[in-house]
C-alpha cells in the first residue's frame, strides 16, 4: 500500500489535475447564475447601453402571478412535457423491447437511432416545417393521397394544433436516445430469469410485467426525470417552428423567459421567469442525482 | 424474451420493426429527397416524383448565394473542434482525479459536474450576454468556446470519469511501486488504454458544440455565426424555396450524422452507460 508521501504526492497531484476544471466550470457558470437570481429581484431597465437596476424584493416574482402570459405559458409548459415525457418514455421503451428482440439486433435499427439524435435541432425543425407546410408539406399531400383529409390542414395554424405538431416533431427527436437508456437497462437483466419464468410457464405479457418491468424501474425512473429536464431546455424547435405563436399557444416557459429578455427587455422579469425554471429543474435534478445513488458513492483509491 | 416463437408474435414484432423504421426514416428521406428536387416539382399537388423533377441544382444555388452558409461552416467545425480540444485537455485529468485520488469536496465537486447539465440555457444567458458584452466577445469565436466550455466540460469529466473508475488500479499501483510518479502514470499508462473512451467523449462533444443553437443566437450577429443560425436565418428568408432550403439542412447535419453513425457504438455506450450508472 501506498505511503504518506505517495499518498501526498497523489493527492498534490489530483488537486493541480482538477483545478483547471473547477475554476473554469465556476467562473463560466457560478457568476451568471448568481447574477440571474440577484437581477430576477430588480428592475432593470436598459438606457442607451447601460443597465440602471433598483431592487424591488420579490415584485417581478409576484407580478407573473398575475400576467397572463406566464400563467400561459405555465399551462402549456405542463401540458407539453406530462405528454412529452409519456409519449418518449412509452414509446422509447417500445422501440427497446422491439430491438432487444433477436429480429430487432441488426445494426440497421441501431444506426436509424442514431439519426435523429445526431441531428441538429435546428435542422430537424426546419426540416418539420417543410413537412408541415400547409400549401405544399408532404404530410397533406400523403394524408390527402391517403384519403384521410378532404382539405389541406393548416397544421401550425392554430394555438391546440401547433403546440401538438411541436409535440410530435420533439417526440419524434427525442425517442432514440431514451430507447438506447432502456435498450442498455434491458441488456443487463440476466436471461436467465426469462427462462426460469418460461419454464414456469409465464407467457410473454406476465414475464414483462414480472420481470422486464420491476428490473427496469430505475432505469425507468431515470428516463423520467431527464426527460422532463430535458424537456424544459426546449428551445430551438419553438424558435423555428412557431415562434411561440400562433397566439402564444406555443410559448414554454424556456421561450417566455427568452422573448421577456431579448425581445421585450424586460430583464428583471425575463430572468424571474428563468429562475421558475431553475428551481423546477433543480427539484428534479436532485431527484435524478438521488436516483443514481441510493447508498452514498465509493471511490476506489 | 423467451418463449415459443409463435407466428402471431414474430409478425407482430416484423410489423412493430417496420412501423419504427418508417416512423424514422421517413422525415430523414424527405429532407434529402426534396433537397434534390426542383420547385415546381415540390410545389404541384402531387409533388411530382418523375426523374426530370431531379436535380443537383439547390446545392449548387445554395453555395453560390449563400456565403453566410460556407463562413457559418468554417464557424461551426472551429468552434467545435476548439471547444472539443479544450474540454479535454483539461477534462480528462480531472475526470482521472475525481475517479482515483480521494480528494476533499470531490464528492460536490461531481454534484456541481451533473447539475449544470440540467438547467435551461436561459438560466444563465442574460448576465452572459452582459458579461460577454463588457469583454468585447459578443459575435466573436472565442466567446461561443467559452460558453460552450461550460457546458462540455462538465460532460466530458462526468462520461470520463465513470471510464477511469472501471479501469483496474491493479496496473497504477505496479507502476507506483516501481517508482512512477502520478504524472507518468497518467502519461504512460493511463491515457494509453483510455484512447476509444476519450475519443468517444470527443465525438460526443463536437457534435453537441456542433448542434448548439441557443447562444449562438444570443452571442453572436454576422461573424461568428454557426451553421446552425445560418440554417434558421436561411429558412426564414427564403422560406419559400424549400428544395435550397431542405439542401442547406442537409449539409449542414451530414459531417455529424456521418461521424455519428461511423462512431456510434462508442458514442451509445459511453453516453448511456454514464447517464445511469454513477
Amino acid at each position: 500500500m501506498a505511503g504518506i508521501t505517495l499518498q501526498q504526492r497523489r493527492r498534490r497531484f489530483g488537486v493541480g489535475a482538477l483545478l483547471p476544471a473547477v475554476v473554469i466550470i465556476l467562473a463560466i457558470l457560478a457568476y451568471p447564475m448568481a447574477a440571474s437570481l440577484w437581477l430576477s429581484l430588480h428592475h432593470v431597465e436598459l438606457a442607451g447601453g447601460a443597465v440602471a437596476e433598483s431592487f424591488i424584493g420579490l415584485a417581478n416574482y409576484a407580478a407573473l402571478l398575475d400576467d397572463d402570459s406566464f400563467r400561459l405559458a405555465v399551462s402549456n409548459s405542463a401540458y407539453f412535457s406530462v405528454c412529452e415525457v409519456a409519449l418518449v418514455v412509452g414509446l422509447g421503451l417500445g422501440v427497446a423491447l422491439l430491438l432487444n428482440h433477436p429480429l430487432g439486433r441488426s445494426g440497421f435499427f441501431r444506426v436509424l437511432l442514431i439519426i435523429p439524435w445526431a441531428i441538429a435541432p435546428v435542422a430537424n425543425a426546419v426540416l418539420w416545417k417543410w413537412i408541415l407546410n400547409s400549401n405544399y408539406g408532404i404530410l397533406n399531400a400523403i394524408l390527402t393521397e391517403l384519403g384521410l383529409i378532404d382539405n389541406y390542414v393548416t397544421w401550425l395554424g392554430t394555438p391546440g394544433r401547433a403546440l401538438n405538431m411541436l409535440l410530435l416533431v420533439d417526440v419524434w427527436k427525442s425517442i432514440p436516445f431514451i430507447a438506447l437508456l432502456l435498450l442498455a437497462g434491458l441488456q443487463k437483466i440476466p436471461a436467465m430469469l426469462y427462462r426460469a419464468a418460461w419454464l414456469d410457464g409465464a407467457n410473454a405479457w406476465q414475464q414483462f410485467r414480472f420481470i422486464t418491468l420491476p428490473s427496469l424501474r430505475t432505469t425507468l425512473a431515470i428516463a423520467i426525470i431527464l426527460q422532463t429536464l430535458w424537456s424544459f431546455k426546449l428551445f430551438d424547435l419553438v424558435y423555428v417552428l412557431t415562434r411561440g405563436g400562433p397566439a402564444d399557444g406555443t410559448v414554454l416557459l424556456n421561450y417566455l423567459a427568452y422573448r421577456q429578455t431579448f425581445n421585450f427587455l424586460h430583464i428583471g422579469s425575463g430572468a424571474a421567469v428563468a429562475n421558475v425554471v431553475f428551481f423546477i429543474s433543480l427539484i428534479l435534478a436532485i431527484a435524478y442525482i438521488r436516483m443514481l445513488r441510493p447508498g452514498g458513492r465509493k471511490v476506489p483509491a | 424474451m423467451q418463449g415459443k416463437p409463435s407466428k402471431l408474435g414474430r409478425l407482430s414484432i416484423q410489423l412493430g420493426l417496420g412501423i419504427f423504421g418508417f416512423w424514422t426514416l421517413a422525415p430523414i428521406a424527405w429532407l434529402v429527397v426534396s433537397s434534390l428536387m426542383q420547385q415546381q416539382a415540390l410545389t404541384a399537388t402531387p409533388p411530382d416524383f418523375s426523374p426530370s423533377a431531379f436535380t443537383f441544382q439547390n446545392y449548387v444555388e445554395v453555395m453560390n448565394s449563400a456565403a453566410a452558409l460556407g463562413r457559418g461552416l468554417a464557424n461551426s467545425l472551429i468552434v467545435a473542434v476548439s471547444t472539443t480540444a479544450v474540454a479535454l485537455a483539461v477534462g480528462a485529468p480531472a475526470a482521472y482525479a475525481l475517479a482515483r485520488f480521494q480528494l476533499p469536496g470531490s464528492g460536490p465537486i461531481l454534484l456541481m459536474i451533473l447539475a449544470t447539465q440540467m438547467f435551461p440555457g436561459i438560466v444563465v444567458a442574460i448576465p452572459m450576454f452582459i458579461v460577454m458584452s463588457h469583454l468585447g466577445l459578443i459575435d466573436s469565436r472565442l466567446g461561443l468556446v467559452i460558453v460552450y466550455l461550460s457546458f462540455n466540460l462538465p460532460i466530458v469529466i462526468w462520461i470520463l470519469h465513470g471510464f477511469f473508475l472501471a479501469i483496474p488500479v491493479g496496473l497504477e499501483r505496479a507502476a507506483a511501486v516501481d517508482g512512477a510518479t502520478t504524472l507518468q502514470i497518467f502519461r504512460l499508462i493511463v491515457l494509453p488504454i483510455s484512447w476509444p473512451p476519450i475519443f468517444a467523449t470527443a465525438i460526443f462533444a463536437f457534435i453537441e458544440s456542433w448542434n448548439e443553437f441557443f447562444f449562438a443566437l444570443i452571442l453572436t450577429r454576422q461573424n461568428a455565426q454557426t451553421v446552425p443560425l445560418v440554417i434558421s436565418q436561411f429558412a426564414g428568408q427564403y422560406q419559400t424555396v424549400f428544395g435550397q432550403m431542405m439542401a442547406a439542412a442537409t449539409m449542414a447535419v451530414t459531417p455529424v450524422v456521418v461521424i455519428a453513425i461511423i462512431f456510434r457504438q462508442s458514442i451509445m455506450k459511453g453516453f448511456t452507460e454514464g447517464m445511469i450508472k454513477s
